[in-house]
């Protein structure tokens, strides 16, 4: 592994993940809600629900990631 | 001896010569080929013939990314049982160079996850040194990376996400490991559960599209710049630029997946020692 300082890469190897996982939670969120809705026959409300969810995963997330929130931070 | 003593004058002449002849060899071979651009194109250096064809899997030859994912693979066992072939107190070359890179994921481990991180040390250094070789294995011509196709990054990244997620299982029991996903106060359960649950779902996604991102963006720069023109330029730009660069990139994103993947094993295997505690 390279010799850099270890927590400069920590923090950009969790910085790095913020932009992809925002997109990835509610595209998620939109395909566990269209593939319900499909299941289900209940046509747009699940698909309704679970992207906002989707979306509220991805700022949870987020928030995570930048340390305003949760557990975990060191 | 004489570019010793008089570096600056003869060495830049010497130089521009040689950048001189190289552009008259290389233009005079762009002409020549430029016609027949299609010999160019060539097949990958490895080329296995379809033996799973009885599986399904169709084409005449093994898709690249498997035939390559093979080669480092055998790579990484030669290197292995060369290295532990004769273990010694006083270690010989190969076992010192596995030593310092098993120490260096040994203390990631340490700083990352605590006292308990040693025991990942089998998956973090197997996947980590499986990236850091597919990645490195782009900079020679004629070899593609394997992280360079999307099925082995998702590969790779979901057998992290059940790596971590079985530590959690082991360490904490499924019910306990289950209770983290509901949040501090049980009315928000219903909320949290469906979003701590499509936040999991998303770290996979994001792992593998990051570094199959970047090695196949890489990849399709250097085949641009190679195939683009057939002057000297491309080949010094790729020597003085890309090649550094992406010997960076290979480094730097290996080192940022198996970071990625301490970080979530020691999401799973530590954060119910906090809600012990409360």
């Amino acid at each position: 592994m390279p010799d850099e300082e270890p927590s400069v890469l920590k923090h950009l190897a969790r910085l790095s993940t913020i932009g992809v996982t925002l997109v990835a939670a509610t595209a998620i969120g939109l395909a566990i809600g269209y593939g319900l809705d499909r299941w289900l026959g209940t046509s747009p409300w699940l698909t309704l629900l679970f992207t906002l969810f989707g979306i509220a995963a991805g700022f949870v997330n987020l928030f995570r990631d930048v340390g305003l929130m949760g557990p975990g931070q060191k | 001896m004489a570019t010793e003593t008089g570096k600056p004058a003869t060495g830049g002449k010497g130089l521009w010569i040689f950048l001189g002849i190289l552009a008259v060899l290389n233009i005079a071979i762009g002409l020549w080929l430029e016609p027949r651009q299609v010999a160019l194109e060539h097949p990958p250096l490895l080329q296995v013939p379809n033996f799973l064809a009885f599986l399904g899997v169709p084409g005449q030859w093994l898709p690249a990314h498997v035939t390559f994912t093979w080669l480092v693979m055998a790579v990484l066992v030669v290197l292995g049982a060369l290295g532990t072939r004769a273990l010694r107190p006083v270690p010989g070359p190969l076992q010192n160079v596995a030593e310092v890179v098993i120490e260096a994921f040994g203390g990631l481990l340490d700083q990352m996850i605590g006292r308990q991180g040693r025991q990942f040390l089998p998956f973090i250094g197997t996947a980590g040194l499986f990236i850091l070789t597919s990645n490195l294995l782009g900079n020679i011509p004629g070899f593609t990376p394997p992280t360079a196709n999307w099925n082995t990054t998702v590969a790779l990244a979901l057998t992290v996400f059940l790596y971590y997620n079985w530590c959690g299982i082991r360490k904490h029991g499924p019910l306990n490991y289950l209770k983290h996903f509901c949040g501090p106060v049980w009315w928000l359960a219903p909320l949290m559960f469906p979003i701590e649950f499509i936040g999991h779902l998303a770290r996979p996604v994001s792992l593998s599209i990051r570094l199959f991102g970047n090695m196949f963006g890489e990849e399709s720069v250097i085949t641009l710049l190679l195939s683009l023109i057939w002057l000297v330029m491309p080949y010094l730009i790729w020597l003085g630029v890309m090649l550094p660069l992406s010997l960076f990139t290979a480094a730097v994103q290996t080192f940022i997946f198996i970071m990625l993947s301490m970080v979530y094993i020691a999401g799973a295997v530590e954060e119910g020692h906090g809600e012990e505690h409360h």
